[in-house]
């Protein structure tokens, strides 16, 4: 199979939210010793951008974003061991969950597909995350992000548990912590020491971006 | 409980995304639903009872979830209709002279709607911020029930989910609620989002001894995760709720743009919702709450269509006994927020809801409401009952005329202290001046409310 048709048929598969499609195309490039990089790039990351972009302008809905951002994800799971260490790759990557105490998931999901779409290595952890599991799976990733997101004004107070186990742990400097959902607010983050308050998925991914490099 | 335990083994994933999310939009489709912007509040009963029927069939179809098991929870239509058959058109609620009935509205009712007033659970700084919003709160002549704020520090610590903090919280939020209610003469009158500050089951039931203050005759908020979950937490609390008698009702808030997508999958999804909330949490009353993703609130246009159709096609359709809770993007002090407030309220009543008003600014800042929203709420409420859908269409197109461009940057206004004299317990002269414009502008566009009480 030609480099053009498997790079769009990586296209075609996140268009159509279409998981196994995304699987069988990333293979076909590595089968056809494609460089993964490029794949990426030009396969997947355009239309992935294009889906967070209909998204924002509520032209497709948080279904739809979300079965393309595993379509995206199933074709990564092949492709990023395969891009040599050092090279560019993600943008950075970001570890994200809904806090303990919290099983409020739509927030998070958003931001989660929309940092897919933004170029970003997404670790989601899911809802309930315990402060602990936050720190030890950004450390085990390398993750220069950690976002935590809170819907209740009775859980929110565990955004700053994380920050205070990672300046109690010495490791502060090394994750941007980013806290995000229905009550905080960006002098609540001022507050707690955050890095930053994302009110919309899109600031989120702004954000992201201002520390992608580290803090 | 069975049902919990025994049904259809599924992923929570699989449950959203391949389950619900597609055969709403397959019962969109199927029913050729259609939002149209240019009536917001359509008076096209045929288009509501598809709404309906779709509603119905989505729950047949695809049950509910519970995330602790992993199980659907499904229905027959034969369960469904045999529920909404015995579901109450009639409940109590609190006591004395307080005490009134909350009963079944259908479009264009002339029956003021039940008006649940107050803060919708939003987040206050302080013991005196909740006695100064509850205190006013209360002493609106069209409460029938209190919704409180949620109480976010004890001591001076923020609470944290299911640790002390939250129980003790809870607790004062029990104790608080009817310390303000006894301080303005309304010892009676039933707090209905019993508690606001019970996050978990723990504290809801730990806040639940008679001596802090809940009584048999309030009302009890559970709230349904979206899209139709619930989990063993939630239904521990239904549970507790029962075993003292308490009326359940279900809240809920699919969001638009969520599982459930556009306006019309939103409309069907919160019909579904309402069945489900009588079927798993034994809910004799339900509190739908949608907001939109966007602008996380219930005053836009689509917004004002779900909320709309969803009501006529449940008064239509059934007797439940449904409030829609509300929420602005403007703050207190500004004409915006009123502005929303009524559009909402407006497309609730003459659909045959009653209200629970409100969520301010996205309800999301500590303080950033006062009792003021809540009563102009009210008042455009009861203004409105009797009043026929194709004349409020006309309403809620002025009032979204002056509001609709300015969603995305709306005013924050002012806080809790910055606009209401908790002393005098009565708006700041600056918002009193706002509050007569707003209520000019509202007979200029048709819309007489009661003269202001305050000098």
């Amino acid at each position: 199979m030609s480099e053009d048709k498997i790079l769009k048929n990586l296209q075609k598969a996140v268009l159509e939210y279409d998981s196994s499609a995304a699987k069988n195309a990333a293979k076909a490039a590595i089968a056809a010793k494609m460089d993964p990089l490029k794949a990426i790039e030009k396969g997947l990351v355009p239309s992935i951008e294009t889906i967070g972009e209909k998204f924002e302008k509520m032209e497709i809905y948080l279904p739809e974003l979300m079965l393309a951002a595993d379509a995206m994800r199933s074709a990564l799971v092949l492709l990023l061991p395969l891009i040599p260490k050092g090279s560019k790759g993600a943008k950075a990557t970001v570890v994200i969950g809904t806090v303990q105490g919290d099983v409020h998931e739509i927030g998070k999901n958003i931001v989660s597909s929309m940092l897919m779409a933004g170029g970003f290595n997404v670790i989601d952890l899911g809802v309930d995350v315990k402060t602990i599991t936050f720190v030890e799976e950004a450390k085990k990733a390398n993750a220069n992000i950690i976002g935590a997101s809170a819907l209740m004004s009775s859980t929110i107070g565990s955004q700053k548990d994380i920050i205070d186990l990672l300046v109690s742990q010495g490791s502060r400097k090394k994750h941007a912590v980013l806290v995000g959902g229905g009550p905080t607010t960006k002098e609540w983050a001022k507050e707690i020491g955050a890095d930053g308050c994302g009110m919309t998925a899109v600031e989120a991914v702004k954000l992201a971006g201002k520390f992608a490099k580290g803090r | 409980m069975h049902k919990a335990l025994e049904g259809k083994p599924m992923s929570e994933t699989d449950y959203q995304l391949r389950s619900f999310a597609p055969k709403v939009q397959e019962k969109v489709r199927e029913y050729k639903i259609k939002f149209d912007p240019g009536n917001p509040i359509p008076s096209d009963n045929s288009l509501v009872d598809d709404i309906f029927q779709a509603g119905m069939e989505l729950l047949i179809d695809v049950g509910a979830f519970c995330t602790d098991t992993g199980r659907v929870i499904s229905f027959t239509e034969k369960e469904i209709k045999e529920a909404l058959k015995n579901a109450p058109s009639k409940l109590h609620f609190g006591e004395g002279k307080d005490r009134k009935h909350l009963v079944a509205r259908k479009p264009e009712d002339k029956t003021p709607p039940w008006c649940l007033l107050g803060a919708g659970g939003g987040p206050c700084s302080s013991d005196r911020s909740f006695l100064t919003l509850v205190e006013g709160y209360a002493e609106i002549p069209e409460t029938n029930a209190i919704t409180t704020p949620a109480i976010t520090r004890v001591g001076g610590m923020r609470v944290r989910p299911a640790s002390p903090l939250e129980v003790l919280a809870a607790q004062r939020n029990a104790v608080l609620a009817r310390e303000a209610c006894n301080r303005v003469g309304r010892q009676g009158i039933p707090i209905m989002n019993s508690l606001a500050t019970a996050e978990s089951d723990i504290a809801f039931a730990a806040a639940l001894h008679p001596k802090f203050g809940m009584r048999q005759s309030d009302g009890y908020m559970i709230c349904c995760m979206d899209p139709m979950k619930v989990d063993f937490a939630r239904l521990n609390k239904v549970t507790v709720a029962l075993s003292m008698g308490g009326a359940i009702g279900m809240c809920f808030g699919p969001m638009l743009g969520g599982y459930a997508g556009g306006p019309e999958g939103t409309a069907v999804s919160n019909v579904a919702h309402h069945m489900m909330g009588i079927l798993t949490y034994q809910s004799s009353w339900l509190l739908p709450f949608t907001i939109h993703l966007r602008y996380v609130a219930s005053s836009s246009r689509d917004m004002l269509w779900v909320i709309s159709t969803m009501g006529q096609a449940i008064s239509r359709n059934t007797h439940l006994l449904s409030l829609n809770l509300n929420y602005t993007t403007a703050g207190p002090c500004t004409p915006m927020c009123l502005y929303e407030t009524s559009a909402s309220v407006t497309a609730a009543v003459v659909s045959g809801l009653s209200i629970e008003s409100l969520g301010v600014a996205t309800n999301k800042h500590e303080d950033r409401t006062t009792p003021v929203e809540p009563r102009i709420s009210a008042e455009v409420g009861h203004a409105v009952a009797g009043m026929k859908r194709s004349d409020a269409n006309e309403l809620v197109k002025k009032l979204l005329a002056k509001y609709e461009s300015k969603l995305t940057g709306p005013p924050m206004g002012k806080s809790l202290y910055e606009c209401w004299d908790a002393d005098g317990r009565k708006p700041s002269k600056e918002y009193q001046g706002v509050i007569k414009r707003y209520k000019t502008e509202m007979a200029r566009l048709g819309l007489e409310l009661k003269p202001e009480m305050y000098r």
